[in-house]
């Protein structure tokens, strides 16, 4: 029972990457750790200390500040100072950590401070890397570690890994005998709906054929049909036995890039499990949603599922599910139900007098959406229809948008519904619009519109939107002036600077209790997609998507994509995560963050986030 | 013996003598530990207090009376120009023939067993008094370190030396008693001036524990009453 430095060691245990070290090198760490009080306004080393160190707050409050006097951080209790732990300076180059390097840290409190010699976490580190990584990282680097265990996670946490292929795959197995001929196995596969046959030969299996092989070594190589499909057939076959997890079974296939896997049991052919089973397995309820959602007839049943909606937020946060997925799952069960509402008005109001397209906008249109959201959209009409035509689409617009209300999708605030007349007009309005917002963009206006440039067609005529689209990003690309007015628009909102104790610390040094992570976090990224997305004439308009396809243009490096996309992912799970807790206690989710909520560690990790968000932001505002 | 009731009787005595005394014992003191100790010079009582090194010292002890009781365990770590380093830290349990009663292992959770593996008292004294030699010891409630190393010194040398102390509680004690406001002496313990102070919680009763919460007291009393650097030695002896 070692009771002696039992409270310094499990306070240092604590903090990550500490919590990560055994027992015995804890125990030396903390041999070598040296206790200084500070006093308040004092500064930061203590006086003697020439060495690099780390320190680490046990009491007190310090304050960071660039050698400009610009506030980077503020510390409290159980927070790492690093700012004196790289001897040399240049030995990091990336712009982050030598800014890092330059800090006045200064203390705000009496303190109680524990340090340690840089030499000896160097020693540490060559046992254990990940506390050399953690020191030796910068922001971007901390985050891809982050991002890649996460994904890791997700995957030994998903369903997959948990269920036996058992549960999964056909029986009994369709079969051919191998003397049979090509077009009877086209034909016992159109009979029966099978793309894929096991060939039996002496009532042993000998190989595996598939449409594809068909269409491969048969019709695209001249074989005549009256072959034997023994010819054709694929002879090394690869199986697995029915013990083995479903992510095993998908791993052989994806490894194989087969799509096909015959089951065994004692060596014995006992079925045959496909891609499409274990991938509509992940996706499963989104898809059984939306099959749900096509069948309703009436609008009281379409509410009736409609609650199912923040289930299946929660049903696929559990999983693990990125936040990019649930956002496409949700977008997608809201496409349904606006589908089915417009079917229905067809229905009762006869059809569209003209042909015309109905619009998405914002988040749904991202492919961003989450339960609980307001809806945001549009009506695009061909240019040939007349004034009378409109009653129409208004009975469609009101129609559809009370049936979205009644749905859970409350009305947009700021009106951007196709019951609004302006947000319901002719192709060429619409361009009009465009003209109008890229050659005199009024800042308030961009602020308004802004969601417009997220447009995307959830039923009708696709080209209509498609050619204001394309226009309209020729226009965009062109225009400075309209992409500088832009990007000052969307710095407006800004990341935070870190956090202090349980607080969010600000840019300006104050504190705010939670954290928005929508717009402080999430939309800033979004913004800069869109940006970027208008810049370089990219028409997707889902953010990762658009931010993937900026990548590597003037606009955006490659390397800082991967790390705005891991930062908005990160964002992304912390916001998922957050409203499937207030889900589960049957609140209504929102994005306010209390800083109590996540552990250190992730706090580090937004950290880095606001850090690469906020370097691209910076990286912006000097382009123009 | 006299001599040392003496000197404790006499605060001033304290003051002025410490040095004389030690280079008088050193004359008569045995070749060995207690005369390397001896013959280490003292910081002068003008040193400002920042400057000083200083041991702080924790006992714990089978009960109050040095004379009946033993030393259970020492704790000790430096204190440097206002810095302590964990590695100049030593926790030691002693091998002592006393039977422990079972009111006082709640206390210091120091079994039987445990004690069974501990060193000889001489060793402990000695490897003390080799850290403490020219230093000045810091403790918190001063007569139980004072009177259980006097003892264990009379028993291991056949005298005792001398050593100047600083005393956490008596600091505390000296302001409260220039307020002239009563006040609750449970105020005076080290969990209750630490919290006073805002430091952290600490596991009470092991020696080395207690040694270091005593010198981040005195470091957050030195923060408070030394604002300008001109508190020496003196103002703060016992």
């Amino acid at each position: 029972m070692d009771t002696e430095l039992s409270e310094i060691s499990s306070f240092i245990h604590s903090i990550p990457p500490f919590d990560s070290l055994p027992k015995q090198v804890l125990a030396h760490l903390v041999r070598e750790l040296s206790i200084n009080y500070v006093r308040k306004d004092d500064s930061l080393p203590p006086k003697g200390i020439n060495e690099p160190r780390l320190y680490i707050l046990r009491k007190g409050a310090i304050s960071c500040r660039s050698a400009d006097g610009v506030l980077v951080s503020r510390l409290g209790e159980g927070d790492l100072c690093d700012a004196f732990y790289h001897s040399d300076a240049s030995a990091f180059d990336n712009s982050q950590i030598s800014i890092e390097n330059q800090l006045n840290v200064q203390t705000d409190e009496d303190c109680l401070i524990y340090s340690v010699e840089a030499s000896i976490l160097h020693d540490i580190s060559g046992r254990f890397p990940s506390i050399g990584d953690y020191f030796s990282q910068n922001s971007a680097q901390r985050l891809k570690t982050k991002m890649s265990q996460v994904n890791e996670e997700a995957i030994l946490s998903s369903t997959l890994m948990n269920t036996s292929v058992s549960n999964f795959y056909h029986t009994p197995v369709a079969s051919i005998d191998a003397k049979q001929t090509i077009q009877q196995a086209a034909i016992q596969m159109n009979e029966q709906g099978y793309s894929c046959l096991v060939v039996i030969d002496d009532n042993n299996p000998v190989g595996i054929v598939t449409d594809k092989d068909i269409r491969r070594r048969c019709v695209a190589t001249g074989l005549a049909t009256s072959e034997a499909i023994s010819e054709i057939m694929t002879r090394d076959m690869c199986s697995i036995d029915v013990k083995s997890n479903a992510y095993d079974a998908l791993m052989k296939m994806t490894a194989k890039h087969i799509h096909h896997l015959p089951v065994t049991k004692h060596d014995q052919l006992v079925g045959m499990v496909t891609v499409t089973d274990l991938i509509n397995n992940e996706g499963h309820n989104a898809i059984n949603l939306s099959s749900i959602i096509h069948k309703a007839s009436t609008l009281s049943e379409l509410k009736e599922i409609s609650h199912f909606i923040p289930k299946l937020q929660i049903r696929l946060a559990k999983l693990g599910s990125s936040a990019d997925h649930v956002g496409k799952s949700i977008s997608a069960i809201t496409m349904a139900f606006t589908k089915r509402l417009i079917e229905m008005a067809e229905y009762k109001y006869g059809q569209a007098p003209v042909p015309y397209a109905w619009l998405a906008a914002g988040s749904q249109a991202r492919q961003e959406q989450l339960a609980h959201s307001d809806q945001d959209n549009a009506i695009i009409i061909c240019n040939s229809m007349k004034p009378y035509d409109d009653a129409w689409f208004e009975s469609l617009a009101t129609f559809v948008c009370d049936g979205l209300a009644e749905c859970g999708f409350i009305y947009c605030p700021g009106d951007i519904m196709a019951t609004n007349p302006k947000w319901r007009q002719p192709q060429k309005m619409w361009h009009n619009y465009f003209t109008d917002w890229v050659e005199t963009p009024s800042p308030k206006a961009l602020l308004n519109s802004s969601v417009f440039f997220d447009l995307e067609t959830i039923y009708g005529d696709v080209s209509l939107l498609n050619n204001v689209r394309k226009k309209l990003l020729i226009k965009t690309q062109n225009s400075t002036l309209f992409i500088a007015h832009l990007s000052k628009n969307a710095l407006n909102l800004r990341p935070p600077l870190g956090f202090f104790r349980d607080f969010v610390l600000k840019q300006s040094g104050k504190h705010r209790a939670t954290l928005d992570l929508k717009h402080n976090g999430i939309a800033p990224v979004v913004d800069l997609a869109r940006i970027y997305a208008l810049a370089e004439g990219i028409s997707a308009v889902n953010t990762i998507e658009r931010i993937q396809q900026a990548a590597g243009t003037p606009s955006l490096t490659k390397e800082s994509a991967d790390n705005l996309i891991d930062a908005y992912e990160f964002l992304g799970m912390l916001r998922v995560e957050h409203q499937a807790k207030e889900l589960m206690r049957g609140e209504s989710p929102d994005n306010y963050l209390s800083p109590k909520e996540i552990s250190k560690l992730e706090r580090e990790h937004l950290k880095d986030a606001f850090k690469v968000i906020k370097s691209l932001q910076d990286a912006r505002q000097s382009s123009y | 013996m006299t001599s040392t009731t003496l000197a404790n009787s006499s605060v001033f005595g304290w003051l002025i003598g410490y040095e004389a005394k030690r280079k008088k014992l050193l004359q008569k003191a045995p070749a060995g530990v207690l005369r390397d100790f001896l013959s280490v010079p003292l910081p002068d009582i003008d040193t400002p207090i920042d400057k000083v090194e200083i041991l702080a010292v924790d006992f714990e002890t089978t009960g109050l009376d040095a004379k009946q009781d033993k030393l259970l365990s020492v704790g000790f770590i430096t204190l440097k120009k206002q810095q302590m380093s964990l590695k100049t830290s030593y926790h030691q349990i002693i091998k002592t023939k006393a039977q422990l009663e079972e009111s006082n292992v709640i206390i210091h959770h120091i079994t039987d067993s445990q004690k069974e593996q501990g060193q000889a008292l001489s060793t402990v004294v000695e490897t003390l008094l080799k850290a403490l030699a020219g230093k000045v010891m810091l403790v918190h409630f001063a007569r139980i370190e004072k009177q259980f190393l006097t003892e264990a010194c009379l028993e291991l040398y056949g005298m005792a030396p001398t050593f100047p102390m600083i005393d956490t509680l008596a600091l505390a004690k000296r302001r409260l008693d220039k307020r002239d406001v009563a006040y609750d002496p449970s105020e005076l313990r080290l969990t209750n001036l630490r919290r006073k102070f805002e430091l952290p919680e600490h596991h009470a009763h092991n020696a080395l524990n207690d040694a270091i919460a005593t010198a981040e007291l005195f470091m957050a009393q030195m923060s408070k009453a030394n604002k300008n650097g001109e508190t020496t030695l003196k103002d703060v002896l016992l």
